[in-house]
This record gives C-alpha cells, sequence and structure tokens, in this order.
C-alpha cells in the first residue's frame, strides 16, 4: 500500500509540494474518550490552503467525533490544536467561529422561514446610514439584499430572488444557501457534514460544485461523507478514519476507490478486488 | 465550470425539481398566500359588517341603511373602544406567538394591573406616577416568564398558566375581591376622564394608543435586528443561536412586551370603567390569541405581524358586537366566535396545502 500509515506527528511526507506550507488547521495527536470508550486515539489532521479535504470512514470510524473537535463541539482529551502554526484551543462552536471555522451541519442551520437576505445576514445585520439607522435603529434590507446577491452570483449560486423564504427552496439550493453563509465573512475554513446525503443526482453535482467554488475563492473546505464516488469528484486529498484512528491519506489519481476501501476496512485490496469482480 | 451549480432551479431547470422531489416555489407564491388570507379576511369583516349594518336599520326598510345603529357613529366609537384592550394585549400576544411561546397570564395580568392602578389612583398618586408602576409591574411578571422560559427551560404554556393562577389570585387579594371605583364620591379621575374621552376626528384616545402601540410594534418587527430576530427563534431557535443571536435576550424581551402590554390594557380598563374588578380581563388571553391566529399567525412560530393581528381583532369585535345588537344571546357570540375561527384557520391550512402541492 503506498499511502502513508501514520500514528505519530510530523510533517506530511504524502504531499511534497505542501511540505514547506503551514496548515490552515491542524489537529496533533488528538484523543477522546466517552467513558471507557475510546472515540479517538492519537489521531493527525492538517488541513493545508487551497485544498479540499475529504474525511471517510465507516460508521464509528471517529468521523465526527474529529470534526466536533475541529468545529469546537467537543474538547480533545490528550493533543492540541492549531491554526496557521499557533496554539488554539476552542470552549465551545462559537469560539472556532470566532477563529474563522465554519461548520455547515447536516441538518442545516438555516431559519427556514426567513429570506435568503435575512438567512445570510442572521446574526450580523446592516443598520441604515443616518439617523434613521443610529436613533431608530432601521435595517438596511435593500443594501443587505443586494450584498446578498453579489455574494450568491460570485459563488455562481444563482437563486434569483433574495426575498424568496429558505423553506420554499429545494434541498440543494437550501445547501447553497448555507454553504454561501458559511464562507461569507471572511471564514477561513469551511467543514461540511454530508452535503450531498440528502439530495438526488443533479442536486449533488450542483453542491460539489459549489464546494469547488468555495475553493476557488481560496477558503479551504473539509467535507465529511460517506459518498466515495462524490468525494473522488472534488477531493484533493482523503483522510480516512478506521476505528478512532487515522488509516492513512489517499490522493484521487494515486489512489483508487478500493484502495480506500481497503483502508476503511481494514481488508486487502486483493480481497477488495475479489468481493467487487 | 460549465454551468452555475444552482442556477435558478424552479425557473430554467425542471428537472432538478424533479430530481429532489420538492417544489421550488418563486418568492411571490408565500406573500401572495399570506396577502390572500389577508383579503378574505378583510372580505369576510366587510360581509359580516354589511349584514350588521342591515340587520340594524331600525325602520328595517333599506332605504334608511343611514340611520343604521351598527354604523352609526356611537357605535364604531364603542367597538373601537372594546378593541383598544384586547387589542393591547394581543400585540404583545403576537410577539410571543411569532417565537413560537405562547402568554396565557395576559389576561389575568390586566385584571392584577388594573385593581393596582385604581388602588394608586385612589391613593392619589399622580397620573404618570401611576402609569410607570403599573408599566413596570408587567415587565416585571414578563422578565419572570422570559426568564422560566428560556433559562430555566419551563414549556411556556405551564409558565404563563401557573403566571395566569398567580397573577389572578393576586388580583383578587389586593382588591378584596371586591370591585375598586376610582370615584366613590363623585368626580372621576382624569385619567378616567380621558380614556372615555374621543379625541381628533372623534377617534376615542384608548384606540389611538391602541394604533400607537400597534404602529410601534409592525415596526419593531419589520425593521430591527431584534425584530427579526424574534422570527428567526420562531423558525429555528438552533440557527438563531449559532448565528450569534443571544437566544434568551430575546425570549426575556418578547414576554416582557407581553407583561407591558398586559398591563397598559390593563391600566386602559380601569380608566375607561372609572375603576378595576378582579375579575377583569378573565378570558381575555384566549380573545387575543384567536385575534393572533385568526391574523396569520402560527402557533408553531416564525408567522404573523400586528396588521393581521389587527384584522383579526376587528373580525372578533365586530361580531360581538353585532351579536349584541341584533339581540341575540351573548353567548352565541361566544360559540360563532369559536367556530368562525376554528374554520378560518382550517380554511388556511387547507389552502396553504393546496398551494405547497401544485
Amino acid at each position: 500500500m503506498e499511502t502513508n500509515e501514520r500514528s505519530s506527528g510530523g510533517t506530511m511526507p504524502d504531499s511534497p509540494a505542501k511540505a514547506n506550507n503551514v496548515p490552515i488547521l491542524q489537529a496533533r495527536n488528538v484523543s477522546k474518550h466517552f467513558g471507557s470508550v475510546s472515540a479517538l486515539e492519537n489521531v493527525d489532521f492538517e488541513l493545508y490552503p487551497n485544498e479540499i479535504l475529504a474525511v471517510v470512514g465507516d460508521n464509528g470510524a471517529g468521523k465526527s467525533t474529529l470534526i466536533k473537535i475541529l468545529s469546537g463541539a467537543y474538547q480533545p482529551d490528550e493533543g492540541e490544536l492549531l491554526m496557521d502554526g499557533q496554539h488554539v484551543s476552542f470552549k465551545n462552536p462559537m469560539d472556532a467561529r470566532r477563529h474563522g471555522i465554519e461548520t455547515v451541519y447536516q441538518d442545516l442551520a438555516l431559519a427556514a422561514a426567513l429570506d435568503i437576505a435575512s438567512n445570510l445576514f442572521l446574526g450580523r445585520e446592516e443598520r441604515r446610514a443616518g439617523l434613521v439607522g443610529s436613533l431608530l435603529r432601521a435595517l438596511d434590507k435593500v443594501r443587505m439584499r443586494r450584498e446578498a446577491a453579489d455574494h450568491m452570483s460570485s459563488l455562481k449560486i444563482g437563486l434569483r430572488s433574495m426575498r424568496q423564504p429558505v423553506e420554499t427552496l429545494s434541498g440543494g439550493q437550501r445547501q447553497g444557501v448555507a454553504v454561501a453563509r458559511a464562507v461569507s465573512w471572511g471564514k477561513r475554513v469551511v467543514i461540511m457534514d454530508e452535503p450531498t446525503a440528502a439530495l438526488g443526482v443533479k442536486e449533488s453535482g450542483m453542491v460539489l460544485e459549489l464546494i469547488k467554488a468555495v475553493k476557488a475563492r481560496g477558503v479551504p473546505v473539509v467535507l465529511i461523507s460517506h459518498n466515495l464516488p462524490h468525494v473522488f469528484q472534488v477531493a484533493d486529498r482523503i483522510l480516512v478514519m478506521r476505528l478512532g484512528k487515522r488509516a492513512g491519506i489517499a490522493k484521487p489519481g494515486e489512489q483508487t476507490m478500493e484502495d480506500v476501501v481497503a483502508l476503511m476496512t481494514g481488508a486487502s485490496r486483493a480481497e477488495i478486488a475479489a468481493a467487487a469482480g | 465550470m460549465a454551468e452555475s451549480p444552482l442556477s435558478a432551479a424552479p425557473v430554467t431547470e425542471p428537472s432538478v425539481v424533479s430530481d429532489s422531489g420538492r417544489k421550488g416555489l418563486s418568492g411571490g407564491v408565500v406573500s401572495r398566500v399570506d396577502l390572500a388570507l389577508r383579503l378574505g379576511l378583510l372580505g369576510i369583516i366587510i360581509v359580516v359588517g354589511i349584514y350588521f349594518a342591515i340587520r340594524t336599520i331600525p325602520s328595517g326598510n333599506l332605504s334608511d341603511i343611514g340611520q343604521s345603529t351598527f354604523i352609526s357613529t356611537g357605535n364604531l366609537q364603542n367597538i373601537a373602544r372594546q378593541m383598544a384592550v384586547v387589542g393591547v394585549l394581543a400585540v404583545g400576544e403576537t410577539f410571543v406567538i411569532i417565537t413560537a411561546g405562547i402568554d396565557l397570564s395576559i389576561g389575568a395580568v390586566l385584571g392584577f394591573s388594573g385593581i393596582i392602578a385604581a388602588q394608586r389612583f385612589i391613593a392619589g398618586w399622580p397620573t404618570p406616577a401611576v402609569i410607570v408602576t403599573v408599566l413596570l409591574l408587567g415587565i416585571g411578571i414578563g422578565l419572570v416568564n422570559g426568564f422560566l422560559v428560556g433559562g430555566a427551560k419551563v414549556p411556556p404554556f405551564i409558565v404563563t398558566l401557573g403566571m395566569l393562577g398567580i397573577a389572578r389570585g393576586a388580583a383578587y387579594l389586593a382588591g378584596n375581591g371586591l370591585n375598586t371605583s376610582l370615584s366613590p364620591t363623585g368626580e372621576p379621575v382624569p385619567f378616567s376622564n380621558w380614556a372615555s374621552d374621543t379625541s381628533l376626528l372623534g377617534i376615542p384616545n384608548i384606540f389611538l394608543v391602541l394604533a400607537a402601540v400597534g404602529i410601534a410594534g409592525e415596526l419593531f418587527l419589520r425593521y430591527t435586528r431584534r425584530g427579526r430576530y424574534v422570527y428567526a427563534l420562531g423558525s429555528n431557535p438552533e440557527a438563531a443561536r449559532l448565528s450569534g443571536v443571544n437566544v434568551l435576550a430575546i425570549i426575556v424581551l418578547v414576554y416582557a412586551i407581553s407583561g407591558c402590554l398586559a398591563s397598559m390594557a390593563g391600566l386602559l380598563q380601569t380608566g375607561r370603567l372609572n375603576g378595576a374588578n378582579p375579575n377583569n380581563g378573565l378570558g381575555n388571553e384566549l380573545d387575543a390569541i384567536a385575534a393572533v391566529v385568526l391574523g396569520g399567525a402560527s402557533l408553531f412560530g416564525a408567522r404573523g405581524n400586528i396588521i393581521g393581528t389587527f384584522f383579526g381583532l376587528v373580525l372578533i369585535n365586530e361580531l360581538a358586537n353585532g351579536i349584541d345588537l341584533i339581540g341575540a344571546d351573548a353567548h352565541v357570540q361566544q360559540a360563532v366566535e369559536g367556530l368562525l375561527l376554528i374554520v378560518i384557520v382550517w380554511v388556511d391550512q387547507w389552502r396553504k396545502r393546496r398551494i405547497a402541492s401544485a
């Protein structure tokens, strides 16, 4: 197997092009236990600028525990987190958000009854200029709609009316709004949890294109997915988890899906090929 | 990339809609539903109004419609006065219901505040001092409700049902269960005169209070950050929290507004009746909730506004007044109001479902 079986920290031999690059977000030797169950054991993670990193693994492999640590929902029992090589610790998800890590959750944290512009600006609404804004606290809805439309079109999300309530959108369009929201306002890392899980073929394709558009804007993406074909379509690197450990790193183009399945399950490639054939 | 990833699916790529199995409605549809509901309600208000106008012509002759009791200035002023008290309650209830909460305590808070107001007037306090005291009382009760709902996570139905009991009990205890007259010896207090008076164009003063409160409420909900958070909270509290909205603060705010307006309604009621009874406001919370729901709000939150609530109020008060005028039993009015509430919300649900599956 040509993938890197590693369990210790250090530089990344599997990405020589990025070897002199500092990871934008990094975890070193993190472990997490729930009672006697060890959900994560000495796992390393590194996300480089301008890449799409997929995290794959079977149920219980530790994907979500790792992601929850990176997004501040859990605190690691051991190990450390770094951003741009500097130590960080996230007490809660808001803390991670303040560091520019935005997570798009499976259940889409949008206020469905509000329109697209309101959702994009939720929590950071802009007021009107002058006394109307400062004294009467009136919102500048026109400006927010215009900026929302600009932002959506810069991500090539072609929703026409920013006044459309999110609940009237299709699943893929909602995902689009959630992602647009995540990459707005100078976010540095976007984590997406199963973004295509509930979507049809065509809508999944749109979301995958959107993930590439996010990367093209210079925002690296961590993509958690069960769907290997989707992962192979967009990911630059694939972090494979197995039984709470880092099983290895694969690269589309250098490794095949069978290789990744072998890493995920611990079976040999020959066994996988035999099963597939 | 060859094409935009999410190019306006419902319009330019109908296949996307079938892929996902969801209908992408254009933005206008929902507001059209809203408008249809509003116009439907307005239509009912007009039809019912015409019916009562015709039924209350003294001569019974259609050409004497000008003499109709129902549309006489005096009666319209009467309706406006009756509307004002429950209306102020309903404005506060609208805020709470948009957050997917409910405030059952407002009728009892009205009663309690009314007694306290009457006693302070009798004690000779100046009017502004009475107003401030009573409004602070309502805000205090609302704050307790808000912290119990938002902080202690007790369901709003339970918190405010409990508060209903507490406030109603307090009203009886404070008033010794008796009527408290503002002027046992004769002259009404100035506030009472003002509350029963009409102003410019013959509009009753307390109706102007309702108008001011309603307009302020609508502007707040529509144009301010916190107003928007009220809807966001009703739609998805988790999304609001993740967006950095202080959810507890918004919950406390809406219950404080509701409590404040309930005590304002108590104040107006006491002024209008030139006295207070601990039974005042009994069941008024249900009238307020009915008005809010008739106006298009959803008990599941995130829907509704003050304009809709106002239409709901007009219909309820028009019915109460008209049924009274045509000499029907007062209990008929209660039954008709209940029936209407069910039918209108039912039709509304049916229409929404039909549009959603169109």
